[in-house]
């Protein structure tokens, strides 16, 4: 510690901090405490240290398992971002009033339950459902099309359910540009295009990152995407921890799950901290 | 900056304040209460509604959707807050082995002795102290037989190569890697690793005829034809059925596995007075049968005196009436320790990542 | 700069709202169907008349609205107040107290459900609503931090300075020239919580009282055991009430922004 530095704590920051404490770091030791602990005979724990909760991990299953997640949450990011990204970006060139309209609408289905949003696309997406009811009459399609149970249904469930992350992010990232910088390089003879990828992507970089960690992060863990869209028949880590801490009633080995998953998840945000050169976690939203 | 603190510190104050309002404001401790915790339309509401008005209880009623996060609930908290629970059969055993169950005192339920005995005396509870079955039922197949070729009959023919991507199962590995297990002549509680390998062999083959996996709406996914074959429990069986009637349900004939939902009243039950008789009113002939042929329940009835008042409809489903002789031995499934419990997940786990 | 929109970024921005409501547009026309299960078969108010007999609804539904007020109220007090003293502190274990106070946001919710189910076992504390209360605060706190957080860090500290330079004390200069600077920052972290605690189920079944269910514990439990349609029309309901909300809002804002300009053009 250097002496110049005096150490000062603002008054207003002790609510915050004894909340964190009692209730995130409380929680949090009692979670590290049960990854290294061994299951007990019915459920819950007994007291004796082992590492085997983490060692499991190497389990080729659960290596599938984690690759599988990681695939869906890349896909997921890079299609939020394709789709979110000149979406937040034509916003920006409304007039302002249509601005706030449209970003309101795009905030408006976060107030409905996120479940009663997915069954409108089982609606739509089952076999006797909208999308195939309209392609038969139309004679497009003989026999209904299977549209839901398959990775593909489970994608699109999880870019409906994170895309306004992205966008938003995307969002205010855009709209902080100084568009007069952008204008200088098109007089100094860039085409629209060239001007896009050297002047408007890298000003707006830092709410991509934030969009892609926003958007990364919980597509690992979400569990009722896959079961509902997907059948049940794709796996994620989501699903993983929920069987383990219920019908496997192994306590220990979600905890320490949950523990690599919050490890992995620290990793990401130190990694978008280096990369957008920002101290601040705060352009994440 | 004082003035800044009084504020918040105001604000604060009279966040807590109301708050403790909101959570003072609980009903009167000598009003008559009951507090009933299973799933979501598992007791109709207007049987609710009607027990109220008799005895002058108000129900309260807790929701949950899976049986082992609502066996942790009740293990939290000591088998207090609640006074009756209706839970799967397995969890029932863990439950009676914790302590989280109270004795029932038989005197108060006279018509505890409507009951069908088949379905007591069963592992979890053998000498009828605890429990009053509820919903019993076993797993069936149903299908479409205008879209199906194959004639089934039992589990093994679900490996038909014609059903390729047209089955949905229960998203429930104990029932369906123990009906398998049953298919390869084993018990349905096996934990011998041979026998287990050679399950979940079996169920990597079977993977590219599963359409989806559903553990409590499959019918949902027979029903919009997403699915041409079903393994599911009976009472699901039995809405797909009596949607269509035209689709057969089949008794597999490799023998069946046999499950009861029961109704137990927690062992620190705070009215235990009015959750005994409740019991006494669901043990009722007639209550018991509307409750049997309620939409959202449907399931084999458990009252020796229900039949007078059981619907034509009712009666003639299949999947709720099944003989005796084709029943035959019924097997439970039983609680196989965390650790085969284990076991059986990271099959199911492999199951569904193949 | 700023160019117009063509018609064809237009056109992109309105399918992606319209493949965006989409799913509710359907939710909105099949809580009218007759059928329980399959397509549409002619139109009908039975779910709305189901749903409003239901028993329970209309309590869980008010358990849901105080819950999420009073969690929104304090997250957005500890939470405001948490991120402008951190950006006047300067502490040794200041960086590990923001990384801590996020990772409500980066667990799963079954563990951070669990985790709190065991420690008011533990220490005792009744299941009710204080305890839900407790829990979903804990969890919208990160939510209304980090938007405040990243309104301080754009913020131009000689905004506050010149304040005080001329003369203001600190709290003074804090609620004339900070608190409006970050109001909306609060709002929005604010309008996050409120859909946060609004949408969990998970937590909320480990930590909830007999008498304090909540209306995603039982819209879940009721589309687990398939009563689909009355979620339709209870969703259709929710879908109307966020309009209505948010045309009050805007009208709010521009009766504001009206006034402003009047009194601007009176001075």
């Amino acid at each position: 510690m250097q002496k110049e530095k005096k150490s000062r704590i603002s008054l207003t920051v002790w609510p915050f901090y004894i909340w964190t404490a009692l209730f995130v770091a409380l929680p949090m030791v009692y979670v590290v405490v049960i990854s290294f602990l061994q299951r007990g005979a019915t459920w819950g724990v007994t007291a004796q240290f082992t590492l085997d909760n983490y060692l499991k991990m190497i389990d080729p299953m659960y290596g599938a398992i984690f690759l599988e997640a990681l695939y869906v949450a890349v896909l997921t990011t890079l299609i939020t971002f394709l789709v979110g990204y000149p979406f937040a970006y034509y916003v920006c060139k409304l007039p302002a009033r249509l601005r706030s309209l449209v970003i309101l609408l795009l905030m408006a289905p976060f107030w409905i339950n996120s479940l009663c949003r997915l069954n409108g696309w089982m609606i739509l997406l089952k076999s006797n459902g909208v999308i195939n009811s309209i392609l038969q009459a139309l004679g497009i399609v003989d026999e209904p099309l299977k549209l839901l149970y398959n990775f593909g249904a489970v994608i699109v469930g999880m870019v409906y359910a994170l895309a306004p992350f992205m966008i938003l992010s995307c969002y205010n990232s855009i709209e902080k540009m100084d568009w007069a910088v952008v204008e200088a390089s098109r007089d100094l003879g860039a085409s629209p295009f060239k001007a896009f990828l050297t002047v408007t992507l890298p000003l707006t970089m830092p709410g991509i990152v934030a969009g892609c960690v926003l958007v990364f992060v919980p597509s690992v863990g979400l569990f009722f995407i896959s079961d509902l869209m997907g059948g049940a028949k794709t796996v994620l880590i989501g699903n993983l921890i929920r069987t383990e801490m219920t019908t496997a009633r192994n306590w220990p080995f979600g905890a320490a799950l949950s523990m690599m998953m919050l490890v992995v998840t620290i990793g990401i945000i130190w990694v978008y901290k280096k990369v957008s050169g920002s101290n601040s976690l705060g352009d994440l939203m | 900056m004082r003035r800044t603190f009084t504020k918040i510190g105001l604000i604060a104050l009279a966040l807590v304040m109301t708050l403790s309002l909101f959570t003072g404001c609980q009903p009167a401790e000598d009003a008559k209460e009951l507090v009933i915790f299973t799933w979501e339309g598992y007791v109709p509401d207007d049987i609710i509604a009607e027990f109220e008005e008799e005895y002058g209880v108000t129900v309260t009623y807790n929701y949950f959707t899976n049986p082992d996060e609502a066996l942790q609930r009740l293990a939290s908290v000591d088998g207090g807050e609640y006074d009756i629970v209706i839970n799967s059969d397995y969890t029932l055993d863990i439950a009676r082995n914790e302590g989280l169950m109270m004795e029932l005192d038989k005197s108060k339920i006279p018509n505890y002795e409507n009951l069908n005995p088949v379905y007591m005396s069963q592992f979890y509870d053998p000498e009828n102290k605890y429990t009053v079955p509820y919903v019993p039922g076993t797993p069936l197949i149903i299908y479409d037989p205008s879209r199906v070729d194959v004639d089934i009959t039992g589990y093994a023919d679900l490996w038909d190569e014609s059903l390729k991507d047209s089955i949905v199962l229960l998203d429930y590995d104990r029932v369906i890697v123990g009906l398998f297990l049953k298919m390869l002549g084993y018990s349905i509680n096996e934990t011998d690793p041979e026998a287990l390998a050679q399950v979940e062999q079996k169920l990597l083959e079977l993977k590219p005829n599963v359409r989806a996996l559903n553990m409590d709406t499959p019918y949902e996914t027979m029903l919009s034809g997403e699915a041409t074959v079903g393994l599911m429990f009976g009472s699901q069986v039995a809405w797909v059925y009596n949607e269509h009637p035209d689709f057969k349900v089949v008794y597999p004939k490799e023998g069946m596995g046999f499950g009861i939902d029961c109704v137990f009243i927690p062992s620190n039950a705070p009215h235990a007075d009015v959750a005994h008789e409740f019991l006494n009113f669901i043990c009722d002939p007639e209550i018991s049968a509307r409750i049997s042929m309620d939409e959202n329940v449907m399931a084999i009835n458990c009252n020796l005196k229900a039949e007078p008042y059981l619907s034509e409809e009712y009666l003639n489903n299949p999947a709720l009436f099944i003989p005796d002789e084709v029943l035959g031995e019924k097997e439970f499934i039983q609680d196989i320790g965390a650790e085969y419990a284990e076991q059986y997940a990271e099959i199911w786990n492999r199951f569904k990542q193949a | 700069m700023k160019r117009k929109a063509g018609w064809a970024s237009q056109l992109y921005i309105w399918l992606v709202l319209f493949v965006m409501y989409l799913p509710m547009i359907v939710v909105v026309i099949y809580s009218f169907n007759s059928s329980r299960y399959s397509n549409w078969e002619g139109f009908s108010w039975t779910w709305y008349e189901r749903l409003f007999s239901d028993r329970d609804i209309m309590q869980t539904l008010k358990n849901s609205l105080v819950l999420a007020f009073f969690s929104c109220s304090l997250a957005i007090l500890l939470g405001t107040m948490g991120a402008v003293g951190m950006a006047r502190s300067r502490f040794r274990t200041q960086g590990l107290l923001e990384n801590v106070s996020l990772m409500p946001m980066m667990l799963p919710e079954i563990i951070l459900g669990m985790a709190y189910m065991a420690l008011f076992s533990l220490s005792n504390i009744p299941f009710s609503m204080l305890t839900l209360i407790i829990a979903h605060t804990t969890f919208c706190i990160p939510y209304v931090y980090v938007n405040v957080q990243s309104r301080l860090v754009g913020l131009d500290p000689a905004y506050v300075e010149a304040a005080r330079d001329l003369g203001a004390t600190q709290s003074r200069a804090f609620y004339d020239i900070t608190l409006p600077l970050i109001a909306p920052a609060v709002l929005n972290g604010a309008l996050l919580a409120f859909a946060m605690s609004m949408d969990d189920v998970v937590i909320s079944f480990f930590v909830a009282g007999t008498r304090s269910q909540t209306l995603p514990i039982q819209v879940y439990s009721m589309l687990k055991s398939g009563v689909t349609p009355e979620i339709n029309a209870l969703c259709t309901l929710m879908l109307l009430a966020v309009f209505m909300a948010i045309a009050l809002f805007s009208l709010f804002r521009a009766l504001i922004k009206q006034r402003r300009r009047r009194q601007e053009e009176g001075r």
